[in-house]
């Protein structure tokens, strides 16, 4: 027999060969999965080149004429095949020349895009970019600065990488493996009592089955991948990974659907939160494309005191008529304007229902005292938020059942969280919250009201806080904002810098405020007052509003629908007519261009209906990339020697590479009829492509690339070769 | 003896011959150097011929093809409307009631297919290859007499009577073929004599290139000219050829039609002695029949039978340039002077050499108008000069007769050059310089171009093509020409080089697909949708990847996107009416998906947002109840499923949905 060599090695070797046949399984799993879904992307493309094909055949389209004219003398000629073979026929048939159709020019794809578009940067590099072999075989060094410029590339580390999965399952392997291999191993080496071997194995099996394997698996691993830790960290690790997955926790902050079957009864913060963290109040939108943050509407203030009591009732049955509901909604109605004033309370999430609140009335009102004890009188600009206070009472599904329905009807889950919300929005008109609820009366509603308020007595303490969570998708962006923000160098450069949202309520639009150190207005997005000195005022004017007249148009802004009230910038949604001519970019109000190959290079962008001279034609959209994205992706492009970058202001830069519109075909030119600007749109820098004269119907649009300073030149590759030679 | 006086001159054949060949000493000088050496000038030679080599073949390529197959014809041009021979003259005359007699004539001739009493005879030139140098019509005419003999053969006499020197009939009439009653004519023929006079180079000046097709019309002569006496040129040659009108069997064998006959040369003797014969000898070889068309001298003519002696000629008749306002006093007069056919001979003393001569002169008013071409190559550098007399387009020939026609037309057919005329004592000096900015674009009709093979026709029914104007009559305001125009202007001269076309003057494509644009496809822009259908899935993608976002969030969420990004609403104060507008959308949908109470949240949301007022909600939420009243068995169906979950058996629960399907982005992962 040949010695066995020594364990460490052997468990070394059985890792090893372990981990290159999961590996193998993996890679031949992962060819699967491939397939699969390669097989399904056909079936989808054969479904719509299907559709497509349909359509076609609904087109009236001539079929090509063959070319008959030359008659007799192109049907001579025949295209012959001939076998080798003697039982096959020489095979004939008669040419038909197609008639030459003249290429076109050669275009990567791109989806298009009325709006631009923010991506995050990308730190992996998704592919090395082809250019031909020469190109590569000629500048390596190109190449792997390239790869510097990034964090990896991607499907870089497979060789030697080693996921939590696989380690699991090597673990899982090598345990296996390892029980026979020490039975022999025992039985060849020493000849041990059968007790002590059954007792060893029977330690072995529950351990096994016990879950964490001999400590020697770990440390032939940890000595195979030194870089995933300690064999003691490879254990803890395993024992983390045996938890069984079953526990995933739902996210703390999803509430079940209002409308589901599994409702609960959660507070008015809580039912709001998705809505209010994912909309967009610059885009309107629900996780828009363009702005990373959005703030929580709980900033925001009431313009208006618009909360308008229901002095008569609602019907005969009405709340109002009962005794003492008057009163109370008087009171609770000053109680709240008070409460407003203060800051807001951080109620318990899980309360129980205390039981004196099984008879509530309004006479056990004691708000007075309750409200001396939490009493913060602040002047912050923060005491709106008290208007989403409301009192909050997280009750079981099982306590409703043991509770006797002491109350006239039952509510249900979702019930009461209709009722926190709408009484955050409506106080006490409960006649309104009733309608909007639906399924209960006014008076059910009182009633229900009424115990809300009497819970709302009980001490508070604080715990239990929602915290003020911000969905952020664009990590980087955010501390590139903050990097920019904050070196700001001096005021005498003509940069520009991208607008955000100012928010500090403790002092007004200062020297400190970052859209005074940017130089930018306050919009209506800011949380500052509307008297904020460096708010931006609008226009007056009643005419184009294309002239330095125009104070918005004199500070290269576009007219805001909300601040602009005369020229006609908040009028006429529906029509392209608008007399107000500064508020195209905004409304889309762009010519209809065309494609066809250029007079100059490539593809060009051709103009269907004559323009007059500075008139809008199109914006120039794209992906909004941050400006060290930018660099990265813009030596790819200088190699392509072709770029659709823009440089937008300080902090970003639109690039039309993937996403654009039809203008980013619109070539270069030194004496272009078009030119770029860069306005201000409602908070937004946008690039508007007008004309530089008038321009004729069926002209090809040129614009300067190096429409700003001597810094936009290095983002056009062209450009930028041209200074370099 | 009556001999007509052609002024027709005589065609060459160095027709494609351009203007350098012509001159074969053109003043090639430098200016600056008095006697450059040998080697100077051949580089500069190379200079100029790379510079203006090239697009003067070009040149000289359309000129070939433009004879060959017209484009267009000069003469329609507006600055060359002179070379337009017709006059709108016998319009004046017109009546409705002429066009009945014409038919009625013409019916006429058809039912007597015998003999018409008139022979008319239209001569229109005399061909000679041989004569290498060619006459130029504007300045220098060649002409040569022509006299036609019937001779008629009688049967009786043994001897050939010639007889009485009938005169040069453009009309024969038919009584002379007449058995007369002395003697019996046996067959009648007729014989026609050329006599040329050598006068060639009286006047020393170096004759102008190639004909050109048009000059070729000037050659023609509508009519001979009778004259009895000869030229006093020293040299006279003589062609003859004969003939038969009418064979011993006194059948016709002259028949209507355009005819070419072969002339022999003969020496100046006395016709009647010699008899014509068909056969052709050229250098005592005898030759093929139609080789002697190519070789020898031709006289082509048209034979018409008509019933009136004074009928008018209605051969193509052409008249030379410039002679149109002598269209009444003209040829016309004088065939009807003579139509009887008299033994008697008519002289004719005016000879259409003259009279265009003269004519010619009010048209350029200095005779001899000297051109200099200057041509600038060589960065503008260097200038080779040409100079020459008349005022026929260097590159293709044509004869612009006028200065001003002349520069038009360069500037206008050769953009590949510029021209800028300076005044010069002598006549006129054009500079020539290669357009740098020539690019060659096509500036046309799309529709050559594009013929856009399979988007025009269809079996299934009509189709839009690409629209197109034909212009049919276009009467612009016309400047009044003037030589400034072709002054060298300063400033923007460059930019105006380029032509600028505006039209749709190419094919597009669809930007998505790179499919041509069809027709009926340009009015709408089908690629500029402010939602395409990649960024409303995109958005719903987007939704979907939250993990701690509800599903009847999520979808309220996509509805309210969706609906934003249709209708594009950037203002606050357009919230109110989005509201409105998104129930009155997606209301059944929202009831029917049973999401009401997020809708509800949705809104309180937006009253949140300080975008919309408690108003908007009370309205949106009561039109929400108004949808659901009136799809009642929707709400059933809601009623059941919402049973079904309660029972258990839908697994559906908002806990598990809420986990999501794929699982990737939490809203509050994020936060700090």
């Amino acid at each position: 027999a040949p010695i066995p060599p020594p364990p460490v090695q052997r468990w070394r070797r059985r890792v090893r060969s372990e981990y290159m046949r999961l590996r193998q399984l993996k890679r031949l799993k992962k060819a699967e999965e491939v397939k699969a879904v390669f097989v399904s992307n056909r079936v989808k493309i054969e479904k719509q080149t299907s559709i497509l094909n349909g359509e076609w055949s609904n087109l009236r389209i001539q079929s090509v004429p063959l070319s008959s004219s030359d008659g007799p003398a192109a049907t001579k000629k025949m295209c012959t095949v001939e076998s080798g073979f003697p039982g096959f026929k020489v095979q004939a048939v008669a040419m038909r020349p197609l008639s030459t159709v003249t290429g076109i020019p050669f275009m990567y794809s791109w989806s298009p895009l009325q709006h631009n578009f923010m991506v995050e940067d990308e730190t992996f590099l998704h592919n090395i970019p082809y250019m031909g072999d020469e190109v590569l075989e000629q500048d390596e060094a190109f190449l792997e600065e390239l790869i510097d410029n990034y964090d990896g590339v991607h499907g870089d580390r497979e060789g030697g990488f080693i996921s939590d999965e696989i380690f699991k399952e090597l673990v899982e392997a090598l345990n296996q493996y390892s029980d026979h291999e020490d039975e022999n191993e025992e039985e060849a080496a020493t000849a041990a009592p059968t007790e002590k071997k059954e007792a060893e194995r029977a330690i072995r099996r529950s351990s096994t089955e016990g879950k964490i394997p001999s400590d020697k698996i770990f440390t032939a691993i940890a000595s195979m991948f030194p870089y995933k830790g300690t064999m003691e960290e490879l254990k803890e690790k395993y024992k983390d990974l045996l938890e069984p997955p079953s526990l995933v926790k739902l996210p703390p902050l999803c509430t079940p659907n209002v409308d589901g079957p599994f409702a609960k009864s959660v507070q008015r913060e809580q039912s709001l939160h998705s809505f209010h963290t994912l909309f967009c109040r610059r885009c309107f939108k629900y996780d828009c494309f363009l702005h990373p943050f959005h703030a929580t509407p709980n900033v925001y203030k009431r313009k208006s005191k618009e909360i308008r009591m229901e002095t008569d009732p609602c019907g005969a049955d009405c709340f109002l008529l009962q005794k003492g509901a008057k009163e109370f909604v008087d009171q609770n109605m000053l109680r709240s304007q008070r409460f407003r004033k203060r800051r807001r309370h951080q109620l318990q999430q899980q309360q129980q229902r205390p039981a004196s609140a099984s008879c509530p009335g309004p006479s056990g009102f004691a708000e007075e005292s309750k409200d001396g004890e939490s009493d913060h009188e602040t002047t912050s600009s923060s005491d709106g938020n008290s208007r989403c206070q409301t009192p909050t009472k997280l009750r079981p599904v099982d306590d409703e059942a043991e509770q006797p329905a002491s109350c006239a009807a039952e509510w249900s889950g979702a019930e009461e969280s209709l009722f926190r919300v709408l009484h955050g929005t409506y106080f006490n008109n409960f006649c309104s919250i009733a309608r909007l609820i639906g399924t209960k009366n006014c008076k059910e509603v009182y009633t229900f009201a009424v115990k809300e308020a009497l819970i709302h007595r009980v001490p508070l303490e604080d715990g239990g806080i929602l915290p003020q969570k911000k969905k952020r998708k664009h990590r980087q962006a955010a501390a590139l904002l903050t990097a920019s923000a904050l070196s700001i160098p001096d005021n005498s450069s003509n940069q520009v810098y991208n607008y955000q949202p100012c928010d500090h309520p403790d002092h007004p639009c200062d020297s400190t405020c970052p859209c005074v150190i940017t130089q930018n207005f306050c919009e209506k997005f800011c949380q500052c007052e509307d008297e904020c000195q460096n708010r931006f005022p609008g226009c007056r004017c009643k005419t184009q509003c294309n002239t330095k007249q125009c104070p918005c148009y004199l500070a290269v802004r576009e007219c805001d629908p909300d601040l602009c009230m005369t020229c006609g910038a908040a009028e006429h949604w529906d029509s392209k007519v608008v007399s107000c001519k500064n508020c195209s970019i905004q409304r889309g109000l762009k010519k209809h261009l065309l494609l066809a190959p250029s007079d100059v290079a490539g593809w060009g962008t051709f103009i269907k209906e004559p323009v007059q001279k500075n008139e809008f034609i199109s914006e120039y959209c794209g992906e909004l990339i941050s400006q060290e994205e930018a660099d990265r992706r813009g030596r790819i492009y200088d190699k392509y020697m072709s770029s659709f970058l823009f440089n937008l202001n300080n902090d970003f830069v639109v690039d039309a590479t993937r996403k654009g519109n039809k203008i980013r075909f619109a070539n270069h030119s030194v004496n272009p009829n078009c030119y770029a600007k860069v306005v201000m749109v409602n908070g937004d820098h946008r690039i508007g492509i007008f004309a530089k004269r008038s321009i004729m119907q069926g002209e090809e649009l040129f614009f300067d690339y190096r429409y700003s300073q001597a810094d936009a030149l290095k983002y056009v590759g062209i450009e930028r070769e041209v200074d370099m030679s | 003896m009556p001999s007509a006086r052609n002024s027709g001159h005589i065609m060459s054949g160095a027709g494609c011959k351009a203007n350098g060949a012509v001159y074969p000493a053109s003043s090639a000088m430098l200016n600056s150097v008095k006697k450059p050496k040998m080697e100077q000038i051949q580089a500069d030679h190379e200079l100029f011929l790379q510079a203006f080599e090239k697009p003067t073949q070009i040149y000289r390529f359309l000129r070939t093809r433009n004879l060959i197959a017209p484009i267009f014809l000069h003469r329609t041009l507006t600055f060359m409307s002179h070379r337009n021979g017709r006059s709108n003259a016998k319009r004046k005359a017109f009546k409705v009631d002429n066009m009945l007699q014409t038919v009625e004539k013409m019916k006429g001739e058809q039912d007597s297919p015998s003999l018409s009493s008139h022979l008319q005879l239209t001569f229109t030139g005399f061909f000679h290859k041989d004569e290498k140098p060619s006459q130029n019509s504007e300045n220098e005419q060649n002409s040569v007499s022509l006299e036609v003999l019937l001779v008629k053969v009688c049967h009786k006499k043994r001897k050939d009577v010639s007889c009485p020197v009938k005169q040069v009939p453009t009309v024969v009439s038919s009584n002379e073929f007449e058995p007369s009653n002395s003697h019996m004519v046996k067959s009648y023929s007729l014989l026609f004599r050329v006599s040329r006079t050598g006068r060639r180079d009286a006047n020393g000046l170096p004759n102008g290139e190639a004909n050109e097709n048009i000059d070729v019309r000037d050659t023609q002569s509508r009519k001979k000219r009778n004259s009895s006496h000869k030229e006093e040129g020293d040299t006279t040659e003589t062609y003859v050829a004969q003939m038969t009108v009418f064979d011993k069997n006194r059948r016709l064998q002259l028949l209507d039609g355009e005819y070419e006959v072969s002339m022999q040369w003969m020496e100046d003797s006395p016709v009647s002695k010699k008899r014509a014969t068909w056969e052709t000898i050229l250098d005592g070889k005898r030759l093929p029949p139609f080789e002697t068309f190519s070789q020898g001298p031709t006289l082509q003519f048209t034979l018409r039978w008509t019933g009136e002696a004074s009928g008018k000629s209605t051969a193509p008749v052409a008249k030379p340039l410039a002679t149109r306002n002598s269209d009444s006093s003209g040829p016309m007069e004088t065939r009807t002077s003579h139509h009887r056919a008299t033994p008697l001979a008519v002289k004719e003393s005016v000879s259409t050499d003259i009279q265009m001569r003269k004519e010619l002169i009010p048209c350029e008013p200095r005779q001899k108008l000297r051109i200099f071409y200057q041509f600038l190559y060589n960065n503008n550098t260097r200038q080779q000069t040409e100079a020459r007399d008349d005022l026929h387009c260097p590159w293709c020939t044509l004869n612009c007769s006028k200065l001003y026609s002349l520069l038009k037309h360069l500037k206008l057919s050769h953009s590949r050059f510029i021209f800028n005329y300076v005044p010069h004592p002598k006549g006129a000096r054009i500079d020539v310089s290669i357009n740098e900015c020539y690019d060659g674009s096509y500036v046309g009709n799309p529709q050559d171009i594009h013929s856009q093979p399979g988007f025009a026709f269809s079996r299934n029914g009509p189709v839009k093509r690409t629209a197109v104007t034909h212009i049919l009559v276009c009467r612009p305001k016309r400047t009044k020409p003037s030589l400034s125009e072709f002054l060298e202007s300063e400033e923007g001269e460059m930019e105006q080089q380029r032509t600028y076309v505006s039209g749709h003057n190419r094919l597009y494509f669809h930007s998505d697909s790179c499919m041509p644009l069809r027709p009926q496809e340009m009015e709408v822009d089908s690629e500029d949708e402010r939602d395409p259908e990649w960024l409303r899935e995109k958005t719903a993608t987007q939704l979907d990847e939250f993990t701690d976002v509800n599903e009847g969030e999520k979808e309220v969420m996509k509805l309210w996107n969706l609906h934003v990004m249709q209708h594009g609403f950037i203002a606050d104060n357009q919230m109110n009416q989005a509201i409105i507008l998104f129930v009155d959308d997606c209301g059944a949908h929202i009831v029917r998906r049973n999401l009401c109470r997020n809708f509800l949240l949705h809104l309180v949301s937006m009253h949140d947002f300080n975008l919309v007022g408690t108003a908007t909600i009370d309205r949106a939420m009561a039109r929400l109840k108004q949808i659901q009243e009136e799809l009642p068995e929707d709400a059933e169906e809601r009623q059941e499923r919402a049973l079904l979950a309660a029972a258990g058996s839908c697994n559906g629960g908002a806990a598990s949905s809420a986990v999501g399907k794929q699982g990737k982005r939490t809203k509050s992962a994020l936060t700090d």
